[in-house]
């Protein structure tokens, strides 16, 4: 009976809001949408230094195939739910909607920056326990099959692992994303209601994400290992496999003139030298995300290509993993003492040739929204003065009983990739410093991950790319207790209930306040230590308009607005 | 068949026994781990049965013409695979007759011409071609071609039905690169068999008859000095179906051997089973046609008992 009336309940303010206007900014050819925001506004993003905000262009040139860069082949076809990778999001995007996305126009992502896509209104019911989105009519299946509220209830079934779900993902790397959800209800074809735990404003920030494209019902997720059926502007075409991904334009796309293009090739080229030439030779337009470090910018701009450039995060950082459970990193002095040998600034510079910044566990500012400012960065372990910092370091292992006599001796592990492997030997070369001995041990991509699981390791060199900007998206998947991703099995029972309460807080300030302090903990507790934020100056020819690298390389693949002005 | 049998085993055997599997590697691409979740995946992928259980299961799928089904990429293995063999093919082909054309007139020439100018440059360009890895030679042409001219090859493949002369462009490139690292083995093998043979008393009793220079060379010297020379092709010419994997990687072409590694990364082992006994055959292959051209170009080996 209860549950009845707050049903009744929900959807009398459903349709209310329904009625009423809402305001909010979309690009042009979309419904406006809207949600009740948060009390207190986010401060002004800023963008990253010399960069101009790139204007968007109005009034698309129609035409063109978009010739794009592309490292790898697909690992799980175009199965983004199952995969972690950028390999899979980068081209899957073009096929896909989310329920909601970030503007396309804007590099820095934030709540702010949310905007409709299959949902063309939402609102917070309940003090962010209910969020009830209002489903766009008239939008088609590349099949041709209606997408209906049924679609959203069974992507984000599935991918939560609901008791009822109908459909089931092999690997589920985002679960945790969707922990809080309590149930999803489709009360009719075009409204869609998440009920909650707990309040959760950050929910959608990761419904915004690459990673949370909606699925159709009606296919099977096996059917994704080998092609793609979305709602988005393109549709597949053909996959080659090894060579290309060709995509077509998806006539019947539910944005009136959208997209320009008539295609996208992503062009697979293993080989990182070829991939650049090819793009200085003009027989690519764009690059990877990701992929375009410091020097290879400074390569492509002294060749002379009229490529243009654009600085932006990746919110991927390269941090230093701890077996916590094994002596001797049980000793937080120990964690601490490896922290501060190593010089943060020290290590963009030498691994990154100055293509990464410093930063504690979230993107630093002005990439990220929620990074920690200079000062308090200033104060954590390997940002300050590295003599001081290494005499710091020195005087922890000594407390805890390892001298000249008696050195630390640890094994690095780390993947056998030539970046994984400067990172460790930078590493290793700062812990000598303070006498700490340490050995390299170079490990296979395919072991890499089950050892890191099974924790046969002592210390790893690690990267970890976050699909959104977000505490919740980062600190429930990688420094929560017992979660599958939290490889060094860091535990506090404290950070945990912080992680809570931030993920709970509606004003922005006040998170604000509370995230920077879960970041400077784990950096004293030497949780995970973050080495860099990695930088990418994307290259991409002139012609190719209205692309905006974000500061996300998840987020900004859906090539909707994209033109080409040749 | 003795010979592929063997191989059959040892290939299944070994990839198996390498650490980390297919499953490993879909995980590490979701970036953790899941061991129940694992489990399944094995099962469904069939490779949680012992070793000997799984390849007699593939040697029945084999016999009844089924090559499986790719890890990877879930789908028929064969179709997979049919598209990489012509690439390959093409490419080895083409790389062996340049290593031929370069390689065995400039034995000759160096070997009849011996301690003079010409056979001191050509014995340099051997030697060039010999320490120059085709990876590395590979590389600096397309780095040239777009330095100086603004341009490389096409870097998806082109069949010659489609365009020849772009396929034409495509091939040439890579082929060059690897058939004058050939070349410079072909020639030294090659200068030195006919050094070995223009020894020999038919050669100067062929002289002495008042045979030309040229029938002395080509008709007597060469015929005798060719035979240590089509083996050495032949055996280029199996090493190159496996052995062209960076030279497809730099040159982005979508062939066997390029991608049997990443299927060996993978750990994508219908896919690997299913290449290396190609490279397998076409190995028996051409030593049965090295064996055959003996006889054809040696009389004695034909009539032999």
């Amino acid at each position: 009976m209860a549950a009845r009336f707050m049903l009744a309940a929900l959807s009398v303010a459903a349709a209310v809001l329904a009625a009423a206007p809402v305001s909010g900014q979309a690009p042009k050819g979309q419904d406006k949408g809207g949600a009740a925001k948060p009390a207190a506004k986010p401060a002004a993003a800023r963008t990253a230094p010399n960069v101009p905000s790139p204007a968007p262009h109005p009034n698309g040139k129609a035409g063109g195939v978009l010739v794009a860069m592309h490292r790898e082949d697909l690992a799980q076809g175009f199965s983004i739910h199952e995969t972690a990778t950028i390999a899979t999001v980068w081209p899957g995007m073009p096929c896909f909607n989310n329920l909601v996305i970030f503007d396309p126009f804007k590099p820095v992502e934030s709540m702010d920056t949310v905007i409709p896509e299959l949902a063309e209104k939402w609102s917070w019911q309940d003090n962010y326990r209910n969020l009830v989105l209002f489903l766009r009519k008239g939008v088609k299946w590349h099949d041709g099959q209606p997408f209906t509220a049924k679609d959203v209830k069974y992507t984000f079934d599935m991918v939560r692992e609901a008791p009822d779900a109908t459909g089931k993902l092999r690997i589920n790397p985002r679960k945790d994303w969707y922990a809080n959800v309590q149930s999803i209800e489709a009360p009719d074809p075009h409204t869609v209601i998440f009920h909650l735990k707990r309040p959760q404003p950050s929910l959608l920030m990761m419904l915004a994400s690459g990673y949370s494209p909606v699925y159709p019902a009606h296919v099977n997720p096996v059917e994704f290992r080998t092609k793609c059926v979305g709602t988005g502007p393109f549709k597949l075409k053909e996959w080659r496999k090894g060579e290309f991904i060709e995509f077509e334009k998806n006539k019947d796309y539910w944005v009136p003139n959208r997209p320009h293009l008539d295609g996208i090739k992503y062009i697979i080229i293993q080989e990182r030298g070829t991939r650049f030439a090819a793009l200085q030779a003009g027989r690519l337009d764009i690059s990877f995300p990701g992929e375009a470090t410091k020097p290879i910018a400074d390569q492509l701009k002294a060749s002379g290509a009229k490529l243009s450039f654009t600085l932006v995060g990746t919110n991927v950082n390269d941090n230093l993993l701890m077996n916590i459970k094994k002596p001797p990193f049980d000793n937080v002095k120990v964690r601490r003492a490896i922290s501060l040998a190593i010089d943060r600034r020290a290590y963009a510079k030498a691994v990154h040739q100055g293509g990464a910044v410093a930063g504690a566990s979230m993107q630093p500012k002005p990439y990220g929204f929620w990074g920690l400012l200079e000062k308090d960065l200033n104060a954590l372990p390997g940002y300050g003065k590295p003599a001081d910092d290494k005499a710091q370091a020195r005087k922890l292992l000594a407390e805890a009983g390892f001298s000249p006599s008696n050195p630390l001796r640890v094994e690095m592990g780390t993947r056998a990739i030539a970046l994984y492997v400067d990172f460790a030997s930078f590493v290793i070369n700062e812990l000598k410093q303070v006498g700490i001995e340490a050995s390299l041990k170079q490990v296979e991509t395919a072991q890499w991950h089950p050892m890191v699981t099974r924790r046969e390791y002592q210390m790893g060199a690690n990267l970890t790319g976050l699909g959104v900007d977000d505490p919740d998206g980062n600190f429930y998947e990688n420094f929560a207790c017992g979660s599958p991703r939290n490889y060094t099995d860091y535990c506090s029972e404290q950070v945990m209930q912080m992680i809570e309460r931030q993920s709970q807080e509606l004003d922005t300030a006040k998170r604000m306040a509370m995230v920077s302090e879960i970041q400077k903990r784990l950096e004293m507790e030497a949780a995970r230590p973050i080495m860099g934020w990695r930088l990418d100056y994307f290259p991409m020819w002139p012609y190719v308009k209205n692309l905006v690298p974000h500061h996300n390389i998840y987020n900004y693949g859906r090539m909707q607005e994209v033109w080409l002005d040749k | 068949m003795l010979t592929l049998f063997g191989m059959s085993v040892v290939i299944f055997v070994l990839m198996r026994l390498a650490p980390g599997d297919i499953v490993d590697i879909l995980f590490a691409a979701a970036g953790y781990v899941n061991e129940a979740d694992k489990k399944l995946i094995m099962k469904e992928l069939g490779i949680d049965q012992p070793i000997w259980v799984q390849y007699v299961e593939w040697l029945k799928d084999v016999f009844t013409g089924d090559l499986g089904k790719s890890y990877r990429y879930d789908q028929p293995a064969w179709d997979v695979i049919r598209p990489l063999i012509p690439v390959t093919v093409e490419l080895a082909v083409l790389a062996t007759l340049i290593s031929i054309v370069l390689g065995v007139p400039a034995g000759v020439i160096s070997a009849v011409r011996q301690d003079t100018t010409l056979d001191y440059v050509l014995r340099v360009f051997s030697l060039a071609g010999l320490s120059m890895p085709a990876f590395w030679l590979g590389m600096v042409i397309i780095l040239a071609l777009v330095s100086w001219a603004g341009w490389i090859p096409p870097l998806t493949y082109v069949s010659p039905r489609e365009n020849f002369k772009i396929h034409a462009v495509q091939f040439m490139l890579p082929a060059l690169a690897v058939g004058y690292r050939s070349s410079a083995l072909l020639m030294r093998i090659t200068r030195s068999s006919v050094l070995e043979v223009m020894r020999e008393d038919y050669i100067r009793t062929a002289r002495a008859k008042g045979q030309g220079e040229r029938k002395v060379i080509w008709r007597h010297a060469f015929k005798n000095a060719v035979l240590p020379v089509v083996t050495v092709i032949g055996i280029e010419f199996a090493f190159l179906i496996g052995g062209l994997v960076v030279t497809e990687t730099v040159f982005n072409l979508p062939g066997v051997a390029r991608f049997l590694v990443q299927a060996i990364l993978w750990r994508d082992y219908p896919i690997v089973q299913n290449l290396v006994m190609f490279i397998a055959v076409i190995v028996i292959l051409s030593n049965l046609v090295v064996d055959l051209l003996y006889g054809w170009l040696d009389p004695r080996v034909r009539f032999a008992d």
